[in-house]
């Protein structure tokens, strides 16, 4: 579930990047070059030191058949390496790499309406602190879908517009398997446990922007094709899952004076209609339901200020913070029981950097953060939930 | 102001009240599993160092290139690249992108060393080589960007002699015979730092075994500095000195 929201959101940021890609006048091809490279060391309370790192590399072409017909492709490589995250979502050795192809054709239909259809294919593969070989990640997904945007411009002056944009996918995973129920039915050689991730994402969002303030309002649906739902008898029904997202965030990028501030807030409604069944061990007879498992609400908040001492020179600094509730998940104690509390996890983060611009379309920054991972779930075996930790690294971002 | 603003950074990471300690012990058991488990992968990060895979500078026909550190010191890659200027931007046609032709070979000295002075190896080969072209195109006066393919091979070999194997990791190692090989995509973008250097970020992506690297460089007229990152290498970051000369 969460691998998918994490799709569609990249997906939606795409959609962002190659609306912003516009083509200069006098030329019939424009090139788009956006690398952005950050690595960095952390050290968590718990465990060893450990580096990770994050790439993103996209190169697109805008070609001007006519006046009003343009045509976009784009080619994205993303790698998200080790690192800490928020709890609930991976390990921190857990890592990524994606390819995304789109093409988009744009129509000016007047001065101020443009419509954007557009093919996107992407092809994902995960692996763990197992460094099992990229093409046998067992949460690989392949995607294939469209989209369709249409930009009414409002302003012009202070570049206000809105964006209306449905997106679809076709979601596989073509290595998931249910280990567990292959372990129970170990005498059938048939494939009976594949396909349980695959699904169809739809994707319907609203996002204006003005004078470098946007905010956004996004739903996401996402329909399972094979997972059903399980009961509180610990078998499978006949309803299949279904998720759905609803999203509303809003932001700014401004400067005043040597203060340059861009911060960014998030809230997010997640609901499903999948339940859990917790078996403490295998073999467990008497297993503890939990109905609605898997919904919460969300509240992402990121504040990045820097201070431009010298024309090259920045300071800066930033917070974030996440918080998740869950809405009738309940936390458990370190026996791995269900309390009467519902679950909830908090994560801090607070950053110092030093940014310098090489040029106009370079710059690198030197950044340490420190971070703290706070929730009333104490049972972390398997997913480390209260921590603290530090990284140091260095990134460095072109773009053209 | 640089220093200061440094020595606030220092002391913000070391006095955080994160309890994190590292054990070096533990860290360097886990690097050597990692080199015995991918040998290959391990020494093709430093093929990679010496890989000249940015284009020549407008106007120059052709270049030499030699790796400095980390390849020649200290892992002894003795090692001779070259350029050549198929095609200048825009001399065909207008528009025309700049294609030029890259290569290089690399041996290990120290390889040959072992093999004839150590007590414990009884022989060892290690070297390789790489091709490829680069296309590149002016995108503004101050901006280029660079596209290429590159195919890039390996071989390492090393066999103890009987009685001298080592142990590592509780496992006696008696030889490896090892390669790598594969196709690479490249994509980057080279803009001026200052008169006469340039700065570049570049992408290196193997398309059969999912290999990637960035490369960050600066460089002038005979000098290349650089850091390049390899997220899933055993030595993620590697800081890279190469000589060059372009006619």
């Amino acid at each position: 579930m969460k691998k998918i929201f994490l799709s569609a959101l990249i997906a939606a940021g795409l959609a962002g990047r190659l609306c912003a890609a516009s083509a200069e006048d006098s030329r019939i091809f424009t090139p788009f070059f956006d690398m952005t490279l950050s690595e960095a060391a952390f050290l968590p309370s718990e465990g060893n030191i450990f580096s990770g790192g994050n790439m993103n590399t996209q190169v697109g072409l805008l070609a001007k058949a006519t006046r009003k017909d343009h045509l976009f492709g784009l080619y994205n490589f993303n790698y998200s390496g080790q690192g800490f995250t928020p709890q609930d979502s991976k390990q921190f050795t857990d890592r990524s790499m994606s390819h995304g192809f789109n093409i988009e054709y744009r129509r000016v239909l007047t001065d101020r309406i443009r419509i954007r259809p557009g093919l996107s294919l992407n092809r994902e593969y995960r692996r763990t602190g197992a460094n099992e070989v990229w093409k046998n990640g067992l949460y690989n997904m392949n995607s294939f879908g469209g989209q369709l945007a249409a930009d009414y411009t409002f302003n012009e002056e202070k570049n206000g517009y809105v964006t209306v944009q449905y997106l679809f996918r076709n979601v596989k995973f073509p290595n998931y398997t249910d280990l567990l129920r292959e372990f129970q039915n170990a005498g059938n050689t048939a494939e009976t446990s594949g396909g349980l991730q695959d699904q169809a994402m739809g994707q319907i969002s609203l996002r204006p922007s003005w004078n470098r303030f946007f905010a956004g309002l996004t739903y996401t649906v996402q329909n399972y094709k094979n997972q059903r739902v399980v009961a509180n008898t610990g078998v499978y029904g006949d309803d299949k899952q279904r998720d759905s997202d609803t999203a509303l965030d809003f932001g700014f990028h401004h400067s005043l004076w040597i203060f340059e501030l861009s911060p960014m807030v998030s809230y997010t409604m997640h609901s499903s209609n999948q339940n859990f069944m917790l078996y403490k061990f295998l073999g467990d007879t008497s297993p503890q339901f939990g109905e609605k498992y898997y919904d919460f609400k969300e509240l992402a908040l990121s504040v990045p200020l820097d201070l431009n001492i010298t024309g090259k020179w920045a300071v800066g600094g930033a917070l974030g913070l996440q918080r998740r509730a869950y809405d009738k998940r309940s936390a458990r104690d370190t026996d791995n029981n269900f309390t009467s509390a519902k679950q909830v996890n908090t994560m801090t983060t607070l950053t110092a950097s030093i940014r310098k611009r090489i040029n106009e379309v370079a710059m690198v920054r030197l950044f340490g953060s420190f971070i703290v991972a706070d929730s009333n779930n104490k049972f972390e075996k398997y997913l480390p939930y209260n921590y603290t930790g530090k990284s140091f690294g260095i990134a460095y971002q072109l773009s053209y | 102001m640089k220093r200061l603003i440094l020595i606030a950074l220092a002391l913000f990471l070391a006095k955080s009240p994160a309890s994190a300690s590292v054990d070096w012990e533990s860290k360097g058991m886990q690097i050597a599993g990692e080199i015995i488990a991918n040998p290959a992968g391990f020494f093709y990060d430093f093929q990679q160092d010496l890989e000249a895979t940015t284009p020549l500078p407008p106007g120059k026909r052709f270049g030499f290139q030699m790796g400095l550190f980390p390849t020649l010191i200290p892992v002894t890659y003795t090692n001779f690249s070259g350029k050549y200027r198929l095609h200048g931007e825009g001399r065909i046609a207008p528009g025309v992108p700049q294609l030029d032709l890259v290569g290089g070979y690399w041996d290990m000295l120290a390889a040959k060393m072992a093999t004839r002075d150590s007590e414990t190896i009884d022989s060892a080969k290690f070297g390789g080589y790489y091709l490829g072209a680069i296309m590149s195109t002016s995108v503004s006066p101050r901006v280029r960007t660079f596209w290429g393919y590159k195919r890039s091979k390996l071989g390492a070999k090393l066999k103890f002699k009987p009685g001298e194997e080592p142990e590592l990791l509780g496992a006696t190692v008696s030889s490896f015979d090892t390669g790598f090989k594969d196709d690479f995509f490249i994509a980057g973008i080279e803009t001026p730092r200052s008169v006469g250097k340039l700065w570049s970020i570049q992408l290196n992506y193997g398309l059969k075994t999912q290999t990637f690297s960035s490369k960050v460089s600066w460089y002038g007229k005979y000098f290349e500095l650089g850091l390049n990152i390899y997220p899933e290498g055993v030595l993620v970051v590697h800081p890279v000195w190469n000589f060059h000369l372009n006619f």
